[in-house]
């Protein structure tokens, strides 16, 4: 992929190479705490059904995963591993921070051990808010991440320039 | 090589790895160290096992845990009576109605208050469809710990009926707050009893789907049939509750024996117990337990009785000074609040008795000389929620 | 008071008054079927409630028999449980006496409460979490619970008799500035990770513990969380924001 690098990339190609990319991702799924089992509704149960969407849960390693999903709380013993799987991630890598404890805290937002969101420690592309979000909104959350990979420009990773997140 | 030098050691790799920040698969001549976890999908979540091995037997395992700790005892000190129910719903995030009851009947212990006969009904209904929505993760889950995956789909499936009925209840799939000190934030929505019994119906049936699919089934036999045996007398001393217990055959459940609030003693119904003690006798206890629990909820629906559903409390709740404890039999056993206050808007200090820590403590004891694949069978069995450990 | 808007809290007032006065034609209309079943479960419920009492007493007697002068105090709150004091180098003797001779085998749990009065919590106003008076409240004396105490920090743990069908609640002093007791893994193994949440969350030491190691928290965390003087930090920062739930109760008409 020399043209991506280059930055060279015709429109046509980049928004191929997208759509594809699109549809086609790896998630690792993070489950920390309650989220994870609306999580796991999400991507096991026939009722919610996430393939539809394009999105092959359980990979085998974070390697081979595209994106991650953080869901539940993030205790400072838990954040160095969390940043340390984040990582392990090839890029292009995206991140979805699932409910209300990964956004901010949540109901924790006074504990002594509990790091107020996971956007302290790894760069985060969608919040997805709820005590727990139900696995609807989960659903929203990675069609929001997928129109966000679609108006991407490949190149603009391999600049120099981070992506900035909102 | 002694024992006490082996763990003098495993407790040095642990406490190197504790921050998470070591990785430790290590070998040596003496064996070697396995790592499983902190993220582990046999681990439910955030649990890590450090083992020694030898081959593939285990010396000495050691659970670390903490990865989800939150604070809650501590929490609880800064909330007021009514915020903390919106706390301890998210201990045992499976079965969450179920974690508010002791604590309100805590409080409501503290106040001389007593709910009104509806509202206990009501209460014991959703406290055992919350035990439904859990165990029946388990029965799923436990499968696909042995290696079989279609069982944890069914669950899935089918426990979207009971959560769709708690949350035509209480608005929430699994974190109601609902339980308020005095009786409960509403009544049952109109038509609600008759789905209720469509649900069960497809309870029952999935219990009878998995007794044919798992129970019976060879594979899961020989993975769990005299594996992680524990006695009961070790079981009481390392405080073992619920199901747990009552397949080392020890015929105890707080719901019959020691019932505190909850509207048991109007139904007929049965506490199962096994005499084995070991990985498969707790998978079958909590598959009976599971269709128990349809029954009871059954016997309740039919007699409900009218009446108001919150007694007369004040508008802001000042608990008067005193100490109570209240236990109940939750989903993973018992869970219980020991609730010190002093007479202000908050408790002065909150003991939370979780079933899971308890339970888990027993690890180190049970996954001695057991194989490698049988540590995660027998995790599964003992059945833990990280929150119910960690709080 | 000052945090919650002035209209919220006289729709409160309202609704109050509301609810107060149409409180009685409520109770007379409730249909005689309800009081019925009122009654036969109050009536269900009376004899078991005697019963207990008395086995609580008893219960206490043939401890107070075992433990002679070793039982300092000891609370029976009726139909709800029995707590006994004892001194905290009896510890490990009483778990043994409550475990050979009272068929009290099942460990529950073990904790410590810090009796120290906590500044917060105690009226609506909002300030305590960045106001000096903390401090102040922290020197007032100290009131104890059930069966009294001497101490600050106060060992306790419950253990059950299922063949008795009730629970103990055995309390223990510490001292102030160096808080310490035998471990109790000998009688109760299960006591093991307990003790170790005890001693990471109050600092509490227990002799002949195999390894006190932290359990929940990292290695290098200073301080214990659970002490009355450990200061929430973020609560310090962004203040408790009071009692803002003005929403009316069930029953209550808007």
């Amino acid at each position: 992929m020399g043209l991506v690098e280059s930055g060279k990339m015709p429109k046509p190609l980049t928004k191929l190479l997208n759509m594809s990319r699109r549809y086609s991702m790896w998630v690792y799924q993070w489950g920390l705490a309650c989220c994870a089992i609306e999580m796991g509704a999400a991507f096991a149960s026939p009722r919610y059904d996430v393939m539809r969407l394009g999105v092959i849960p359980l990979p085998a390693s974070p390697r081979q995963a595209d994106f991650l999903v953080v869901s539940g709380t993030v205790t400072d013993k838990m954040a160095p591993a969390v940043r340390r799987l984040w990582e392990q991630m090839p890029d292009p890598k995206y991140v979805i921070s699932m409910g209300s404890c990964a956004n901010c805290g949540g109901p924790y937002w006074d504990s002594y051990s509990v790091t107020k969101g996971v956007d302290q420690i790894i760069p985060v592309d969608v919040y997805v808010p709820g005590c727990p979000p139900r696995p609807e909104a989960l659903l929203e959350g990675i069609v929001l991440l997928q129109e966000r990979i679609m108006n991407e420009d490949m190149a603009e990773r391999w600049k120099g320039d981070p992506i900035v997140v909102e | 090589m002694s024992m006490t030098s082996e763990s003098d050691q495993l407790a040095y790799i642990a406490s190197q790895a504790a921050d998470a920040r070591v990785n430790v698969e290590v070998e040596t001549d003496e064996g070697m160290t396995l790592n499983l976890g902190p993220q582990h999908p046999a681990t439910h979540g955030t649990l890590r096992i450090i083992a020694k091995l030898d081959g593939e037997k285990v010396v000495a395992a050691e659970p670390i845990m903490g990865y989800m700790h939150r604070g809650y005892e501590k929490l609880t000190e800064v909330r007021t009576y009514p915020q903390v129910t919106t706390l301890v719903n998210r201990i045992d995030w499976l079965g969450s109605f179920a974690n508010e009851v002791p604590f309100i009947l805590a409080a409501e212990q503290l106040m001389e208050v007593e709910a009104p006969p509806r509202a206990q009904w009501i209460r014991t209904i959703l406290f055992e469809l919350s035990r439904i929505a859990n165990v029946c993760l388990f029965l799923g889950d436990m499968a696909v710990q042995i290696g079989a995956t279609t069982p944890v789909f069914y669950a899935f499936r089918d426990r979207e009926f009971v959560l769709n009925q708690i949350e035509r209840v209480t608005g929430g799939r699994f974190h109601p707050n609902f339980d308020r000190i005095g009786g409960l934030k509403d009544d049952l929505p109109k038509g609600w009893i008759e789905e209720t019994r469509g649900a069960l119906n497809r309870m029952t049936d999935f219990c009878d789907e998995m007794e044919e699919l798992v129970l019976g089934n060879e594979i899961f036999q020989a993975r769990t049939r005299g594996i992680g045996t524990i006695p009961s007398d070790v079981a009481l001393a390392y405080g073992l509750s619920g199901a747990n217990l009552r397949a080392s055959g020890i015929d105890w459940d707080i719901r019959r024996d020691a019932n505190v609030g909850l509207v048991y003693d109007q139904v007929d119904w049965k506490v199962w117990t096994h005499p084995d003690g070991d990985s498969f006798a707790r998978f079958w206890v909590r598959l009976q337990e599971t269709r128990e629990a349809c029954n009871i909820i059954d016997q309740l629906l039919g007699t409900i009785p009218s009446g108001p559903i919150m007694a007369k409390v004040p508008r802001i709740i000042k608990v008067p000074p005193g100490e109570a404890y209240v236990a109940t039999e939750n989903p993973l056993g018992e869970m219980g609040f020991y609730v010190v206050s002093k007479g202000d808007l908050t408790p002065f200090r909150v003991k939370i008795r979780s079933a899971s820590f308890s339970n888990m403590s027993i690890a180190p004891w049970v996954l001695k000389d057991v194989f490698v694949p049988d540590i995660i069978s027998i995790l599964a069995s003992l059945y833990f929620i990280l929150g119910d450990i960690d709080r | 008071m000052s945090e919650i808007p002035e209209h919220l809290l006289k729709r409160a007032q309202a609704a109050r008054e509301k609810a107060e006065s149409s409180q009685e034609p409520t109770d007379n209309a409730s249909p005689t079927k309800e009081t019925n079943s009122q009654t036969t479960v109050a009536v269900a419920d009376e004899s078991p409630i005697q019963e207990i009492d008395e086995k609580a007493e008893e219960i206490l007697e043939r401890i107070s028999k075992g433990l002679g002068q070793k039982l300092i105090s000891s609370h029976i709150a009726p139909n709800r449980g029995l707590w006994i004091r004892v001194s905290s180098d009896d510890w490990r003797e009483t778990a043994q006496f409550l475990r050979d001779q009272l068929d009290c085998r099942f460990f529950d749990w073990l904790s410590v409460i810090d009796w120290m009065p906590s500044p917060y919590g105690r009226e609506l106003e909002t300030e305590q979490d960045v106001d000096s008076q903390a401090e102040r409240i922290e020197d007032q004396p100290i009131e104890w619970g059930y069966t009294g105490g001497k101490t600050r920090f106060q060992l306790i743990t419950r253990v059950y008799s299922i063949s008795l069908g009730i629970g103990v609640m055995v309390k223990a002093d510490l001292d102030d500035h160096n808080p310490r007791a035998l471990s109790l893994i000998p009688v109760y193994p299960g006591a093991n990770w307990h003790e170790r949440e005890a001693r990471e969350m109050f600092g509490v030491t227990f002799d002949e513990h195999p390894d006190l190691r932290n359990i929940y928290l990292p290695g290098d965390f200073e301080g214990h969380p659970l002490r009355k003087d450990y200061p929430l930090l973020s609560r310090r920062i962004k203040p408790w924001p009071g009692i803002v739930d003005v929403e009316a109760m069930p029953g209550e008409e808007k």
